[in-house]
């Protein structure tokens, strides 16, 4: 088995991240499985930035903590993780750069090889954004990979500029890939083969998934203010924009982002937002209005390590209970949590299905690790991929043309009424913020009171009949030991399972809300020993649990330091349990 | 945030309005505001304006805020959304962005409008965005039983400022004016007449259009009565005025005390928010079609 995770670092503002993506594109190209996880400060130029792609011939699922080629492109990256280099690995460095009485070499057997960047740049008079260029043909040399798969990327990269650009930086590139070949002894054997069977895979982020996912189900209006880590969501969305037919629009503020979309649903179009905490925050009292007029919206809430302004560019799951209860007042609400790219684009053409069947707000919960980074999956689980548009009970001109009185708060048997858009002949009717009647008029009579609330309730019970999911059990049944998440920890929990297949099993939650009491209560009761994993520290998904089935969970892995989990503490946890 | 004392709640279960030519159509449930009022002029001249205009209600979208002018939910007819305290214009902005053919007009007050949602105003100026905002200025918050509005003179006395307010006044014409609205005007709720010229040529315009009218409120503001505004308004004339002329929109929006223009104060074009974007070049957005091909998207990221 393959399996070579390959870091790069330095100062931000030095095209780190596009070496990354590059270098995880190029993998996928050539047939391996990439994931990758990046590490960077809430600043544009300083800073120190790490990009991480673990590279292989199997599915790979997460980060790991060993490191097998450091690329350091200033002195901060070899000093903080030449010591995650495993023996016998490779560390690449600018020795013009970064002097040899300042590094800290880790006690190993380990191959530096020098890659003097600085001067490769002035020498052929390049500007000092293709240094990631040489770093990325210093790669290729390493890893024993087509040096034309990287120049056909680097093409592709700089399509919009003009021959000279793109000539300079495969020049780079060229450079990058000879410098190394003549530092490195022969015959050391980090390289990835070839590959016989090539199959299609996407390498693409979490934000770039829901993104996809939103075009393929119609989404027709997209509303966000920027903030880490959704921010991405909307440039692929403003970028593909006029492409799709769909409006993105960057409001002035969160608040105004909710109502936009709101208005854009209530007049008849697919609407979604994306934030993040504190701006969800802002959202919160139209949440509790989409609730009450009934209006179909889809929010993408990205999490980061809170309270307040937190740590914007790290990862954290600290705001299931938030999303939870947000919004003042009864009203149902549905949420979903995917746990890898593929998942995404699953629940997020879902997600647009249930807003509209059930007309009310529906959560796509993620976070950093998920949405910012890239992870390869197969083209044809996404293409293959067989959904249908539902938009519920939503009338056609001819279905209201039909009805002699229509009433948009019907009350019905499953809760939901049917729904017309304003324009259509017939469709006369208000969105009522207030507590109203079946005809949208307001009203405080306590009949009428009790009959809308019981209504928008029977849309949770609805749910749970026809569009619930169980969680799903990964790995063996019979296994002594079941771990518990959700979202995002399902990638460390399953990496670390690739490894023990009889360790454990893992019970992944991606619907979230509304939850079947007495199933999930039943599956509960089955494992003889439990563990809960989350990214957090108030153990959120656990009191959630223990909220509806009255079930505790006494052994927890709970880790809040801005950082996801790693397979390696997964593992050192179910063996601390055992001895 | 807004809560009321004063029940909205409909007293009838019938519309009983007055049907007349002038209004038919867009009638609902009779006002529950208080006699004299200065919100029955505004809801008389809107129903005269829609009908003048020939406007089908199935096909006007109205966004109400939350005060006493938002309760006009339930006397005017059409296809509506009330919204939440200061969030109407977002609202407004989505269903304009969604279905570009149907009028928009948003019904708002003071409070709602440049206190609560001034950040969604300023906005949706600059944006030129193809809606029609009616603000109700009377100076003081009515539903909530009287605390004092960002438009209300300095000094004024409420149950939230009971030494008088500090603040001097929003002037929402300046506003409006100096942050891209494209049509502003200002109207008085004694002026029935001149009220349904302002509002017809507001939501006639192509652009964001801002009527802000002057309406007393007899129950909690007892200085900017009908005789105060009476005492003080003058028309604005092509005499006085050219609206297309930013100098001189600008010099009547200062006049705020001593006299005070009614009419069209600035009217100016500029490429509408919806008009301005290729993808609605061709039909709404509503009529575009779900289904398209996703290969070009997906092979982005092979």
């Amino acid at each position: 088995m393959i399996d070579i995770t390959v870091k790069i670092g330095g100062e931000a503002g030095f095209g780190i991240m596009t070496t990354g993506l590059l270098l995880g594109k190029i993998a996928t190209r050539s047939g391996y499985h990439a994931f990758e996880y990046s590490e960077y400060p809430s600043l544009i130029r300083g800073g120190h930035n790490v990009i991480e792609v673990r590279i292989s011939d199997e599915k790979v699922y997460s980060q790991q903590k060993q490191v097998d080629i450091l690329l350091c492109l200033n002195l901060e990256t070899f000093n903080k993780h030449a010591s995650e280099v495993k023996e016998g690995g490779i560390i690449v460095y600018d020795t013009e750069k970064i002097p040899e009485s300042k590094l800290n070499k880790p006690d190993v057997n380990l191959t530096y090889v020098h890659v003097p960047f600085v001067s490769i740049l002035q020498e052929h008079k390049l500007s000092t954004v293709m240094l990631n260029n040489i770093a990325l043909g210093a790669l290729m040399h390493l890893l024993g990979a087509d040096l034309n798969i990287l120049n056909a990327a680097i093409v592709e990269n700089f399509a919009r500029k003009n021959q000279e650009i793109i000539d300079k930086n495969i020049l780079a590139a060229k450079l990058g890939y000879e410098k190394t070949q003549k530092e490195m002894p022969q015959g050391y054997k980090l390289k990835l083969p070839k590959l016989k069977n090539i199959i299609p895979r996407l390498y693409i982020s979490g934000n770039e998934m829901i993104g996809l996912a939103s075009i393929a189900a119609g989404c027709r209006f997209y509303a966000a203010y920027p903030m880490t880590p959704t921010s991405a969501l909307l440039h692929y969305l403003a970028s593909q924009a006029q492409n799709c037919g769909m409006v993105v629009k960057h409001a002035e503020d969160e608040i105004s982002v909710i109502n936009m979309a709101l208005g854009a649903s209530f007049a008849g179009v697919r609407s979604m937002i994306g934030t993040s905490g504190g701006g969800f925050a802002l959202m919160v009292e139209s949440v509790s209005l989409a609730g009450i007029t009934e209006t179909p919206i889809v929010i993408v809430m990205g999490q980061r390590p809170g309270p307040a302004t937190g740590m914007p560019t790290w990862t954290e799951q600290g705001d299931l209970l938030f999303v939870l209860h947000a919004g003042h007042g009864e009203f149902p609400k549905i949420l979903l949590a995917p746990g890898d790219v593929e998942e995404a684009y699953k629940l997020t053409i879902t997600a647009f299905n249930l807003a509209e069947i059930y007309q009310t707000p529906v959560f796509i919960i993620g976070d950093k690790y998920l949405q910012e980074g890239h992870q390869s999956v197969e083209k044809s689980i996404i293409e293959g991929y067989k959904f249908k548009i539902d938009r519920g009970k939503l009338l056609s001109q001819e279905e209201l043309s039909k009805l002699t009185e229509y009433k948009r708060y019907l009350i019905t048997k499953d809760g939901i009424s049917p729904r017309a858009i304003p324009g259509m002949k017939g469709s006369l009717h208000q969105a009522n913020s207030y507590t109203h009647g079946e005809d949208g008029h307001t009203s405080e009579e306590a009949d009428v009171r009790i009959k809308q609330v019981e209504k928008r309730n029977k849309k949770a019970q609805t749910f749970l009949m026809n569009d619930f999911q169980m969680p799903v059990l990964y790995g063996n049944r019979q296994t002594p030991l079941t771990l518990i998440s959700w979202g995002s920890v399902k990638a460390p929990i399953l990496q670390a399972m690739s490894k023990f297949k009889d360790k454990f099993n893992y019970l992944h939650f991606s619907y979230l809300w509304p939850l079947d009491k007495i199933k999930i209560k039943n599956l509960l009761a089955s494992p003889k020993k439990t563990l809960l994993v989350e990214n957090n520290s108030h153990a959120q998904l656990g009191q959630l649990l223990t909220m509806v089935t009255g079930i505790e969970f006494p052994e927890k892995l709970l880790k809040y330091s801005g950082r996801p989990l790693y397979p390696e503490e997964i593992l050192d946890k179910i063996d601390s349990m055992s001895s | 945030m807004n809560n009321n004392s004063i029940p909205p709640t409909p007293a009838s279960p019938k519309p009983v309005a007055p049907v007349s030519e002038h209004t038919a159509g867009f009638s609902g449930y009779f006002p529950t505001w208080c006699p004299g009022c200065g919100n029955f002029g505004i809801w008389q001249a809107l129903k005269m304006t829609f009908n003048k205009m020939k406007f089908d209600p199935d096909r006007l979208s109205i966004v109400f805020g939350i005060g006493c002018s938002g309760n006009m939910n339930d006397f005017l007819w059409a296809n509506s959304f009330h919204a939440l305290h200061g969030r109407a214009i977002p609202n407004a902005i989505g269903i304009k962005i969604a279905n570009h053919d149907l009028p928009v007009v948003v019904i708002v007050g003071d409070g709602d409008c440049y206190g609560e949602g001034g950040n969604h105003f300023l906005h949706a100026a600059r944006g030129n965005h193809d809606i029609t905002v009616i603000v109700h200025d009377n100076r003081v918050y009515g539903l909530t039983t009287g605390q004092v509005a960002p438009t209300a003179s300095q000094g004024f006395k409420s149950k939230s400022t009971p030494q008088g307010i500090i603040e001097v006044p929003v002037n929402p014409i300046a506003l409006a004016v100096s942050q891209g609205a494209t049509f502003v005007a200002q109207g008085f709720s004694g002026d029935m007449n001149q009220l349904v010229e302002l509002i017809e040529k507001g939501v006639a315009h192509k652009g964001f259009s801002l009527v802000n009218i002057f309406q007393p409120c007899v129950t909690f503001n007892q200085i900017n009565s009908y005789n105060w505004y009476r005492d003080r308004i003058y028309k604005l004339t092509s005499e006085n005025h050219n609206p297309r002329d930013l100098n001189s929109a600008w010099q009547k929006s200062q006049e705020v005390t001593e006299k005070i223009p009614l009419g069209v104060v600035y009217d100016v074009d500029r490429p509408t928010y919806t008009d301005s974007l290729p993808q609605l070049s061709g039909k709404p957005l509503l009529d575009s079609a779900l289904n398209i091909d996703l290969a070009q998207f997906i092979n982005d990221f092979v």
